[in-house]
């Protein structure tokens, strides 16, 4: 008897802590709204993000609108979709995410969508060319974008009377002046490997073609031929950085960069917040990366960094683009902008942060093109062979590398691109080349 | 055992002792002192990185606590471990009873000990994203997910500790119950139980501290649910882009005291009882 | 005989629904992760069987073999240097010492952190504080965690630097179990220091022992949170412990289906690794 009332007392106890546990998640009101959930995976923008839903909210009684800006949010996606429970609308980068998005059929065509008629068209062809075959349709309305190249520290350029270089012959000497004046030019921060990829991207824009990942899944070319050129010229950008720059990372480098300690550092626009948050009055700008011999071989580094996108299982599509059309406004996306020191997509005129000052020809001539990082699959670790290149020095074996490895890892979508040219002949050119 | 207090105190170990604190305080010192700096205060060199900062101030603790929402995260982190901790006891230490004692004769139940055991090995990875998708399905991807999960978890280890620790404890005394006409249901929860509290505390500690510091779990079981933990919720400080370590420290060492509190409450359980139960 | 059926049944209705419990979420999951392995899974979306395809792949994988040997050659110093540690604090512990509960409990503390907050702690303490000590006595000031030779070493301090207290704690518990006379016995005989220890302590703690080397063994085995706060992996992919590489390409990149593989191929090395081990470590017990 007495076991049959332990048992019993422990169920009820169960029972009533769990009751307990279902009350204690986020009450939504409910009434008789359409519920629109938004993940955007930019925790640093939850800010600016929060004020929009607010304003949002207070302007539309129809549609009661939930942003969410959670940590490591690509995981959190990506486990929820594995629960089949879909937000609405997610804002997300455009990187190799987004492409396995689009080929799992997790988000809804929104070509139909008017508002996509505003935004620059170099911005939608970088998402087109993001797919790993050509897809029907558009998957993303390209928000924002960030640009990465150098930054420098303003003053002390001023200071020196330094000019922007344009060649790479003109970065090399910029380099040995600014040595010869007793500075370091670089900090590079090298520990953490994704940053091993912010000068490589921005070497790559120039001196590779836009598609060549592409290429080399259609078998045209390879990375041996198509990466020398770019492999060699980091090696000599690293002898103008910090002694031992694998022992720093990100953050370590953006303290040295902010306390004076370089004259420039080769990274994104992104990084200026947290520079900032070191020493707040300084004065940075920045300038395109000059990995070509002549000025007009420069092309900016630049891609979508936020981009919403609408899932297959939004409910009430209607509602979801009545979001996008609210975040679209010009005061809400400028409030964006200078909250987060962003490009916008969109083809107006905003005002952009004093960062960006070096880069806004290159922004308003539309003389850009995406990060290579963003065809890499992340498995492969391209950002960890640089960084183990950069301390080998060994071109050939990186290259070698790099150029089995891309065959194991692309394998699936190799094929999947050997089969479309089967099916459809050969693919036509198309995205993520420019002018 | 009283016997030779009085014997003189070694002195020697006690100040090698003593000394090999710095070991444990100096991290600590690093983490006090960051926790307690502004960003702007922070440089790459060593005497920057040591010196105390320049005024005292709780504000770092202050924001941290708001940025985490730190009552909340604390609550449900409280409620979490507090719940797998509860339910670890009770159900661990009866399958550990039951295994332990029938292992030896029965082969079903030392294959269950070994199944069980050998689940210690199984490593997390593999399991996380068919438990995401499994809890979604049954409708616990919430708190009560992750402490399902938990007490599965760490089943293997308790399981293990609690049939060690029987074998501690002498058959006579239940026997001496048996005789008395006591069932073994009976025998169990008003013999066997309260002389596990040693191992209660040691299972206690371990699921406790296990649970308090664990991310990925909560992560992935419940996010989007609107709850945080304190760890999931520190993760705010550790964005690509940018980490605020003084931010960070703060809240590590806000997130450091419950447990700590906990701890003592239970170190005299452990460190004292686990030989009087039976060995004797 | 009716009395013992009631018992057998008791025993019954303990062990079965916590097995079933056991089963649903730990053996039925892994089931699906093995299943998963023979695909190209994702993790989410549309895959398609590839056979026996990701287990052949395993074993050419040059950076799946060369996180086995990390983990393995981690996990062996790791496990030695713990124990031989944590063993030495524990007989300085259970000595006649003066603060003894005070100096147990901050001797504990490190356990009570997470791993990933040790980690960026440390993380510190490597890339500032030892380079400019080394500097000062004249070395040439490189992070360790900078170093392909040494990352690891670094990775080795931290985990023993935390797993240290638990350990210490099994051993002084161990220790509590070696009642007086023994010793008493022992001094009669004139057994002193080593020889004391290796003749009469060691023996009495030695299941103690055992199982501090399993649990450290399997714990360190399945490094992950010190390589994400210390390294992520690097320099050079150097430091890519089996779980690091399990989750960081499984979960975050698109290789489930692959790491699965990896992570079944894991399982059974644990499982074996342990196996011999409380084996060995058993015989040891059964001889004395």
């Amino acid at each position: 008897m007495k076991r049959k009332r332990a048992l019993s007392l422990f169920l009820t106890g169960m029972t009533a802590v769990s009751v307990l546990l279902q009350g204690c998640g986020t009450e939504r009101e409910n009434s008789g709204k359409i519920e629109i959930e938004l993940v955007q995976y930019k925790p640093e923008a939850v800010e600016v993000f929060e004020q929009l839903e607010e304003e949002f909210n207070r302007t539309h009684d129809n549609i009661h609108l939930t942003i969410e800006s959670p940590n490591d949010a690509t995981t959190i996606l990506k486990t929820r979709f594995i629960r089949e429970d879909y937000p609405d609308i997610i804002g997300i980068g455009g990187d190799i995410n987004y492409s396995y998005f689009v080929d799992s059929g997790i988000l809804a065509d929104v070509s139909d969508y008017e508002g996509l008629k505003s935004i620059k068209t170099a911005y939608v062809d970088i998402l087109e060319g993001l797919e790993f075959v050509p897809t029907e349709g558009t998957y993303g309305v390209p928000y924002v974008a960030n640009a990465a190249g150098i930054l420098y520290n303003r003053e002390m350029f001023q200071e020196h009377g330094w000019e922007i270089p344009e060649t790479w012959e003109e970065l090399l000497t910029l380099c040995e002046d600014i040595q010869a004046a007793g500075i370091q030019p670089f900090y590079f921060g090298f520990k953490d490997t994704w940053t091993c990829l912010a000068p490589w991207n921005a070497l790559a824009v120039d001196l590779a073609p836009a598609d060549v990942c592409k290429q080399v899944n259609r078998g045209e070319t390879t990375f041996t031929d198509e990466y020398r050129e770019i492999s060699e010229k980091m090696l000599e950008l690293l002898e103008y950085g910090e002694a031992g720059s694998f022992a720093y990372g990100y953050n370590d480098a953006c303290t040295a960069f902010a306390n004076g300690e370089a004259a420039m550092y080769t990274i994104g626009s992104y990084a200026v917040p947290q520079i900032k948050s070191v020493n707040p009055d300084m004065d940075i700008d920045s300038f395109v990366m000059p990995g070509s011999d002549s000025p007009d071989g420069n092309v900016l580094n630049s891609g979508v960094d936020l981009q919403f996108c609408v899932t297959s299982a939004c409910e009430n599509k209607e509602a979801a683009y009545e979001v996008l059309d609210f975040l679209l406004e010009h005061e809400n996306m400028q409030a964006y902008l200078d909250n987060q020191n962003a490009v916008p997509c969109k083809d107006e005129e905003f005002e952009l942060a004093s960062m960006l000052d070096g880069m806004k020809d290159y922004i308003n001539e539309g003389k850009m093109s995406d990060y290579q990082d963003h065809y890499y699959p992340s498995e492969m670790a391209v950002d960890a062979q640089i960084q183990t290149f950069l301390m080998n020095q060994d071109v050939d074996a990186f290259l070698e590398k790099f150029d089995k490895d891309w065959q194991r890892y692309n394998r699936d979508i190799i094929r999947m691109v050997e089969d479309y040219q089967k099916e459809n002949g050969t693919v036509g050119k198309e995205g993520g080349e420019e002018s | 055992m009283n016997k030779k207090v009085k014997e003189k105190v070694n002195w020697p170990v006690t100040i090698l002792l003593i000394a090999g604190l710095v070991t444990i305080v100096f991290p600590l010192y690093m983490t006090i002192v960051i926790a307690l700096k502004q960003p702007s205060e922070m440089t790459n060199s060593i005497s920057g990185i040591l010196s105390l900062p320049k005024s005292f101030s709780l504000s770092n603790f202050a924001e941290a606590m708001r940025v985490t929402d730190f009552w909340h995260s604390l609550f449900n982190s409280v409620l979490i471990t507090g719940i797998t901790v509860v339910i670890s006891i009770v159900i661990h230490s009866m399958i550990g009873y039951a295994v332990g004692r029938n292992k030896a004769k029965s082969k079903f139940y030392n294959f269950v000990y070994l199944y069980i055991v050998s689940g210690m090995f199984v490593p997390f990875a593999i399991l996380m994203m068919p438990l995401v998708k499994q809890t979604a399905q049954m409708g616990i991807a919430n708190i009560v997910g992750v402490i399902v999960c938990y007490v599965v978890f760490y089943m293997p280890m308790n399981l293990l500790l609690y049939s060690g620790y029987l074998t501690n404890i002498p058959m006579a005394l239940e026997e001496a119950a048996r005789v008395d006409g006591a069932s073994t249901w009976r025998t169990y929860w008003s013999i066997i139980f309260p002389i596990m509290k040693p191992m209660h505390a040691t299972v206690a500690v371990l699921t406790a501290l296990g649970t308090w510091n664990d991310v990925m779990t909560p992560l992935v079981i419940m996010s989007g649910s609107g709850m945080n933990t304190l760890p999931l919720a520190q993760m705010t400080f550790q964005t690509q882009f940018g980490t605020n370590y003084n931010l960070a420290f703060a809240s590590y060492l806000l997130a450091l005291l419950p447990i700590l509190i906990f701890y003592i409450f239970c170190q005299k359980q452990i460190l004292n009882g686990v030989v009087n139960g039976a060995v004797k | 005989m009716k009395k013992m059926n009631n018992k057998q049944l008791t025993f019954l209705m303990m062990t079965l629904p916590i097995l079933a419990l056991f089963f649903c979420f730990n053996t039925l999951p892994l089931i699906k992760g093995v299943i998963y392995s023979f695909t190209n899974f994702r993790g989410y979306g549309s895959y398609d069987w590839v056979g026996m395809r990701n287990y052949a792949d395993l074993f050419q994988d040059a950076r799946v073999g060369k996180s086995y040997l990390f983990t393995i050659k981690l996990a062996v110093v790791a496990t030695v240097v713990v124990n031989v540690v944590s063993l030495v604090l524990a007989l300085g512990l259970n000595a006649k010492i003066k603060f003894k509960s005070a100096l147990r409990g901050l001797y504990f503390i490190p356990n009570i952190l997470g791993a990933l907050v040790v980690g960026y702690i440390f993380n510190y303490f490597f890339t500032y504080i030892l380079p400019a000590i080394a500097k000062m006595l004249g070395g040439s000031g490189e992070s360790m965690l900078a170093s392909t030779k040494w990352a690891w070493v670094a990775i080795v301090i931290v985990c023993a630097w935390q797993s240290v207290a638990m350990n210490t704690i099994i051993y002084i518990s161990g220790l509590q179990t070696v009642p007086e006379d023994v010793y008493e016995a022992g001094s009669i005989d004139g057994a002193t220091g080593w020889a004391k220890f290796k003749n009469l302590t060691f023996p009495l703690i030695l299941p103690f022992f055992s199982i501090n080397m399993v649990l450290c063994m399997k714990n360190f085995l399945m490094v992950f949170d010190q390589i994400v706060a210390l390294t992520k992996g690097g320099p050079a992919q150097s430091t890519e412990s089996i779980s690091y590489l399990i989750y960081n390409n499984g979960m975050a990149g698109g290789q489930f289906g692959f790491q699965s593989a990896n992570a079944v191929v894991f399982f059974v090395m644990i499982v074996a690794l342990s196996v011999a081990q409380m084996t060995i470590t058993g015989k040891k017990e059964e001889q004395l």
